[in-house]
């Protein structure tokens, strides 16, 4: 085994960094000498994910950004998929913040700019390459991953005062586990949790997946609870479904149920099973303002740094991509809980998780969608 | 890890006979060290064998995976499922042809031969161009298995290690049974079952002496394999455990049916092969025309192309194929794969009858669960029951298969029930067929094993080993008066009478010479008598003398020129010789 990256063991270390951030956060550390040049617009817009994210990113990314190098950042707000740079509303766009798989299928279809990714990010602070730092695979053709999620299932404790469903396997027993399911009306997670559910290892899911039985049995097992199942589509909504008992169980992002438990202590639990692991990737939208593109690099390299990447991680459970900005995560700021333990991709969860094939997401895109589309509209007849 | 060189034990003039306690000290360090270095060297060749052909399964475009991606690009599909195939092929023909002295592909059979008989096994070139040209076949799809090709891997590894002069006897058998035990134990993740395959088809016989490195080099494979690369299990399935008592007779009627369709599945790869011949078919061509075949068949019915895994999965969801549509593969799969054997393209037998046997047992299932309505345990059972009755039929290793069943699912139920079926699919097929298809092919070559391994050694053994030559000789010219004299004055009772080109005549014997002693040697010589040839073995010289009444019978070339006497004490002793030192080896200490 490859040793990894010695980890820092001094607890002091880590709230050292905590209390830098915090420090940051309330203006009290010394501004460094803002570096906005001539040619650098006076604001980026970048469009993300909305919510707590947005939040989030704010407080660890864009603000300090602007600190740093007096560019401002406006947000415009999306809800995934490979065509969302292409779209009328991407217009003005200078960054995305978007799905690897999604990232590669739109830089496939001349949505975003190449970029030389593995040259853009800050090397590591205690020295060595920039490309041992991040994990395999961060870096795409167009975008670069910065961090991690997971797609998970979460459900309403209220709703199942028993036995709680433990299982990817238990969110398609509607006999043990009644109740309406709220799903992303998008086909990925959901047809790779249909095979689970049919006792499919997860080493093989994406191999049954390629083959048209495949594609034809995680359908067929979807038929089977389809009256059961609610669709949403932006990323709050889950939450919302399942607090307000629309829905007892959801799927969604792990950082956003985390918010909800964490933070604002409503009675949502998620099921570590079956969990799909993905990277998120800042991308640069073809039809951005070329004059912006500059600053958008330096928002991407001042994003990725190790430290701001932490900063994140501190606030919602996505881990980073950069095993120098892992060592770094400490304490939630205001709840006060170690964050390591509740990114998706901490040791004790990784063995009961699917990591994503990012490539193969995005170059079967457009036949999972017409598929999945296929199948809905299947439903809608009846 | 261990690593030591077995060359370098002690070696103070150990010879195998040897029984003192210093002497098995010596040959336990000596096998244990090679029984590791085979296992490693096996292991990490297996490996690489998989990695090989998975890598040349996503370049060529023959996997699935890589498959799907090119959905908009369908005619490079189409263009590829046929011509890999075929030029993989037309490839794998070329290759053994011009680079391997065998001229065609090894496996299992080639393994059984060098351990049973004790010869040479083919070459160690021919052994490489095979596992190459086995790669390649897999690489492109064509429907032949992996584990044939990596059980003769073994068996090459083992058989170059066994080079070494370590003076032990049997040191080639037992080194080609490790090679072999972690070949299986590596490619199933499964140490018990190949440690019980190297002894049930290799060596067949379980010595201590044999039976521990055997041991230490599964356990070999089988760290390298889990504990240095961490390869995934290869089957991992759910099963609650048997709920009807009725259904272990159900697994006996499936081990019968499986044994069925084993049995037609080796007679049409015989067949095919036979086919070849009488068509004359060149045989670098024919795996060509093999792959030709499977490219066309898969365009219809792509789960025909290579080794199947998803397949292999699918048919353990219940619902994942209808009825009709397991026994087209089924089909499909048989005729495909008896073709591509029986043709020469390289690749085993072993995955194509897991892959065949669990459709049938899906099949069987769907019949009893929706044609008869039988309450059951579900498909999971029957498909593995279906699954291991068929491969232990085809390969002859019922306990091996068991042992695998228990070893890829860690599942006890499901282990009993196939051992059920297994037992009755042997049996059957035992019966119908003989004991394997790698048998069955070796009886073809000449090898029969089936009588017994004293048998197959004895008729390995050319009867020139134990040819004398001073057995007195007369000219057929001769006198027959001077002749007597000369066999008086030997003390012998007859005498060989050639020609002038040195060809045999007949045999001379004093009884006939009587009153005859001024008649020439030629005229009064026996003819009609036993004649042995060069090439006869020394179980043909056993079945020729029975009722032989002469001292000894002549054995000639092709031209009929004399070149020894064999004498009827000399084939018994070789016949003793050998079965003194098939029992010592059967009953061989540390």
């Amino acid at each position: 085994m490859k040793d990894r990256d010695p980890t820092p063991t001094a607890a002091g270390f880590s709230r050292r960094r905590v209390l830098a951030g915090l420090a940051a956060l309330a203006g009290l550390a010394v501004p460094p000498t803002p570096g906005r040049a001539e040619t650098d617009p006076t604001s980026l817009t970048i469009a993300t994910w909305g919510g707590v994210y947005e939040a989030a990113q704010r407080a660890a990314l864009f603000d300090p950004f602007t600190a740093a190098t007096g560019i401002v950042i406006e947000t415009a707000r999306h809800d995934g998929g490979p065509d969302v740079p292409g779209r009328p509303e991407a217009r003005g766009w200078d960054l995305i913040d978007m799905g690897a798989a999604d990232a590669g299928a739109a830089c496939a279809a001349g949505l975003l700019v190449p970029l030389d990714t593995a040259a853009l990010p800050a090397p590591p602070p205690g020295g060595g390459a920039t490309r041992e730092d991040f994990l395999p695979g961060s870096f795409g053709r167009c975008a670069l991953a910065h961090s991690t999620f997971a797609t998970v299932v979460a459900y309403d404790d209220r709703a199942f005062p028993g036995r709680k469903p433990a299982s990817i396997a238990d969110v398609f027993d509607i006999e043990a586990f009644p109740g309406k399911r709220a799903f992303r009306r998008n086909p990925g997670a959901l047809m790779e949790w249909a095979l689970m559910a049919v006792g499919v290892p997860r080493a093989q899911i994406y191999d049954l997946l390629s083959t048209d039985r495949g594609i034809r049995l995680a359908l067929r097992e979807l038929d089977r609870i389809r009256e059961h199942i609610l669709w949403w589509e932006a990323a709050e909504a889950p939450v919302e479904l399942l607090e307000s008992g629309a829905a007892v169980m959801a799927s969604g992002f792990n950082g956003r149920f985390f918010d909800a438990r964490v933070m604002r202590d409503r009675p949502i639990i998620i099921i570590w099973d079956g969990q799909l692991v993905a990277q998120e990737a800042w991308a640069i939208p073809a039809a951005a303002d070329p004059a912006h593109r500059a600053a958008a690099e330096r928002f991407i390299r001042f994003a990725t740094g190790p430290d701001r990447q932490a900063a994140l991680a501190e606030r919602l459970p996505y881990g980073p991509t950069r095993r120098s900005a892992l060592e770094r995560i400490g304490l939630h700021p205001v709840a006060g809980v170690p964050m390591a333990d509740h990114l998706p991709t901490a040791p004790h969860r990784m063995d009961r998780a699917l990591v994503i094939d990012s490539a193969w997401y995005a170059n079967t895109e457009a036949l999972r969608r017409r598929r999945f589309e296929a199948w809905l509209a299947e439903g809608a007849e009846d | 890890m261990v690593d030591a060189n077995p060359g370098e034990g002690p070696r103070r003039g150990k010879a195998d006979r040897d029984d003192t306690v210093t002497g098995s000290l010596y040959r336990m360090i000596v096998l244990s060290a090679l029984a590791v270095a085979v296992g490693t060297v096996t292991a990490l060749a297996a490996i690489a064998f998989v990695d090989a052909v998975n890598w040349l399964n996503d370049a060529l475009l023959i996997s699935p995976r890589v498959r799907v991606q090119l959905e908009d690009q369908r005619l490079l599909v189409v263009a590829v499922t046929v011509l890999v195939p075929t030029l993989g092929g037309l490839a794998v023909g070329m290759m053994l042809r011009h680079l391997s002295p065998e001229r065609r592909p090894l496996g299992p059979p080639d393994a059984i031969r060098a351990a049973q008989t004790r010869t040479a096994p083919p070459s160690a070139r021919a052994g490489v161009v095979s596992t190459l040209a086995a790669v390649l076949a897999l690489g492109c799809g064509a429907s032949v298995g992996e584990y044939g090709p990596m059980v003769y891997l073994g068996a090459l590894v083992g058989g170059v290690a066994a080079r070494l002069n370590a003076r032990i006897g049997n040191l080639r058998t037992i080194a080609i049974a490790c090679g072999v035990a972690a070949a299986i134990s590596t490619a199933f993740n499964a140490p018990i079952a190949g440690l019980v395959f190297a002894h049930e088809v290799i060596l067949r016989h379980y010595s201590i002496r044999a039976f521990a490195p055997t041991t230490v080099a599964a356990a070999t494979g089988f760290v390298v394999a889990n504990v240095v690369f961490h390869r995934p299990a290869l089957f991992l399935v759910d099963f609650g455990g048997v709920q009807h008592g009725y259904e272990f007779p159900v697994f006996a009627v499936v081990g019968v049916l499986a044994a069925l369709v084993a049995v037609t599945f080796m007679r049409l790869i015989l067949t095919t092969a036979a086919l070849a011949e009488r068509w004359r078919i060149p045989a670098s061509l024919r795996p060509a025309l093999a792959g030709l075949a499977v490219g066309v068949v898969a365009l219809g019915l792509p789960d025909v192309l290579g080794i199947g895994t998803e397949a292999l999965r699918f048919a353990t969801i219940e619902g994942a194929f209808v009825p009709w549509e397991l026994a087209l593969l089924l089909v499909a799969k048989i005729g495909l794969t008896a073709l591509c054997l029986g043709w020469g393209f390289a690749g085993g037998v072993f995955s194509p009858s897991l892959l065949i046997g669990i459709l049938f047992g899906a099949l069987v299932w769907s019949g009893l669960d929706g044609a008869l309505g039988l309450a059951t345990s579900g498909l999971v059972v029957y498909a593995i029951c279906g699954m291991m009755a068929l491969t232990s039929a085809v390969i002859g290793a019922p306990l091996a298969t068991i042992l695998v069943v228990f070893e890829l699912t860690h599942n006890y139920d499901l282990t009993i029930a196939a051992m059920v079926s297994v037992v009755f699919s042997n049996l059957l097929s035992y019966q119908l067929f003989g004991r394997s298809l790698f048998d069955v092919q070796l009886a073809q070559q000449g090898v029969d094993l089936s009588a017994g391994r004293d048998r197959a050694m004895l008729d390995g053994m050319p009867v020139t080993a134990c040819m004398g030559e001073d057995v007195p000789r007369a000219d057929t010219g001769e006198p027959v008066g001077a002749v007597l004299d000369r066999l008086t004055a030997a003390g012998r009772a007859e005498a060989v009478v050639t020609d002038a080109d040195g060809c045999y005549v007949g045999m001379l014997r004093v009884q006939d010479a009587r009153a005859r002693e001024h008649e020439t040697a030629g005229a009064v010589a026996r003819v009609g008598e036993v004649v042995l040839h060069r090439e006869t073995t020394v179980w043909g010289a056993m079945q020729a003398l029975k009722g032989f009444v002469g001292d000894a019978a002549p054995v000639v070339d092709d031209d009929g020129r004399l070149i020894g006497m064999v004498t009827e004490a000399a084939v018994i002793g070789a016949y003793l010789d050998t079965m003194r030192d098939l029992r010592r080896e059967e009953h061989e200490g540390p």
